[in-house]
């Protein structure tokens, strides 16, 4: 088998990884806007239950998470594919990791921003909205692209749900050809060529938000 | 007696400006076991300006923002614009946004050009459409003299500029009150000016200003009464006239000495 054809035939496997990344992400970005914001505000038992949640997503290994929901699950009545457990375990396991920079953000931005806003008499949730998470969105931008690719590369383990993505294809590959150094080079290759442009896109993310806050220097 | 008809001319604005802007009765705070203030008593008329002024700690700053609680007192009464604020209470924004604050280290918001810095809450908290508060922030950019950096943003301007225009955006809202802290304390000698002509000329336009400054010139020239704190107390209040040739307390002849040499 040429390189090529290893790569195409891993690349079979690229829309598996392709949605699972997709599905985690609509996981992620909410779980952790949501749990970073709630545990920054709240106080008492609600702040407790929010940190324990997050505790829960953050600290499990993510193999025993995807083996415990999805061969346990069904125990219990529900059944769900592959790919929702995978996206959800994995979505919130990132999530879990986001939601604590968007609180150290927002625990970094200067008080005086929320006094500034305050005091021209907007509401709090105003503030939060107008004022405080695009500032801190902005300063996490690297982070997130960080997590994004976290997120990718964590797909390789939802082959052993069974799924025939691009790390499954690779694995079927060398069960039939016996080259396993070609191929896992192969795959190698192949997930820089995923998470490579996510990079450069969080790059040009960061140009662009960077744009409004040239020093006077650079005038 | 007067007729009914007369009485529902006579319109609220006209009682409020009669009443005065702010009242300050008995009024205590206090950090775990630290004073910061205790007992104050100030009452403020529409159109006054009172420089506070006094060494550091002395509690000024804590004083004024207890006028829009930024910090919440625990102890006496506090009437502004005609509303007694009660700690903890509901409904704060709707009497912040009468009374502007301008702060020592700007607090622009970064991440907005310099115009929606000043739309902002005009359209959030005041719902004017965009067309309406680009009106307005444009004509406040105008009164604190700086109408061409209106599209950049405030790390683009130097120190003078961005308190300026943070000045500009509260007086976007109509405040009834302006309240400035230390607005000069964090800017370059030679930018302090700029910012003490703008205030000037708010003065001159009848703002009632309650202003936290260690500007003895500017005190002297604008301001209708000093007041003098030290360690959480008003201990002297007089018109600059008097306060800088005749000052009674022993604290405030001491900080005269030392601030004007």
């Amino acid at each position: 088998m040429s390189f090529v054809d290893i790569l195409r035939g891993i690349f079979e496997g690229f829309d598996v990884t392709l949605i699972v990344t997709l599905l985690g992400l609509a996981y992620a970005i909410p779980f952790a806007l949501v749990a970073g914001v709630l545990q920054h505000f709240s106080q008492g038992w609600l702040r407790l239950l929010v940190t324990i949640l997050i505790e829960f997503w953050r600290s499990s290994p993510l193999i025993v998470l995807l083996y415990a929901f999805y061969y346990s699950l069904p125990a219990f009545g529900i059944y769900l594919s592959g790919i929702a457990v995978g996206a959800m375990v994995l979505g919130l396991n990132i999530g879990g990791y986001g939601s604590q920079s968007i609180r150290a953000a927002l625990q970094a931005l200067d008080r005086g921003q929320v006094e500034a806003g305050l005091a021209l008499g907007l509401g709090r949730l105003d503030v939060l909205r107008l004022i405080e998470l695009p500032q801190a969105i902005t300063v996490m931008i690297p982070t997130f692209i960080n997590l994004a690719i976290q997120l990718i590369k964590g797909t390789a383990l939802v082959s052993l749900l069974t799924l025939t993505d691009m790390t499954f294809r690779a694995k079927e590959i060398s069960q039939l050809s016996y080259d396993p150094v070609r191929i896992y080079s192969s795959l190698l290759l192949a997930y820089f060529i995923v998470c490579y442009p996510v990079t450069i896109f969080g790059r040009y993310l960061e140009r662009r938000a960077s744009e409004g806050r040239r020093s006077i220097s650079e005038i | 007696m007067t007729p009914i008809h007369e009485l529902s001319v006579h319109n609220n604005a006209q009682d409020t400006m009669q009443a005065p802007a702010i009242q300050i009765e008995n009024l205590s705070k206090w950090y775990e076991s630290f004073r910061a203030l205790t007992d104050v008593n100030l009452t403020i008329a529409y159109g006054e300006r009172i420089v506070i002024c006094g060494p550091s700690g002395s509690g000024k700053s804590t004083l004024i923002r207890c006028i829009n609680q930024l910090e919440v007192h625990q102890k006496g009464r506090l009437v502004v614009n005609g509303v007694t604020l009660v700690p903890g209470m509901k409904g704060l924004s709707a009497i912040r946004r009468d009374v502007g604050m301008v702060f020592q280290h700007f607090n622009l918001f970064p991440h907005l050009t310099v115009l929606d810095n000043c739309t902002l809450a005009l359209r959030r908290v005041r719902k004017l459409d965009r067309r309406e508060a680009e009106a307005v922030a444009h004509a406040n950019l105008e009164r604190v003299r700086i109408p061409e950096q209106a599209d950049k943003y405030p790390s683009q301007l130097s120190g003078g500029q961005q308190q300026r225009v943070a000045i500009a955006r509260a007086l976007c809202m109509k405040p009834k009150v302006m309240l400035f802290d230390e607005p000069t304390s964090a800017l370059d000698p030679e930018m302090i000016n700029e910012v003490l002509d703008v205030m000037t000329l708010l003065a001159q336009d009848g703002m009632t200003m309650v202003c936290v400054t260690h500007e003895m010139g500017f005190a002297r020239k604008v301001a209708d009464r000093i007041v003098f704190m030290d360690q959480g107390q008003i201990v002297e209040q007089a018109p600059p006239s008097e306060f800088f040739t005749n000052p009674k307390h022993e604290r405030a002849k001491l900080f005269l000495k030392q601030i004007l040499h």
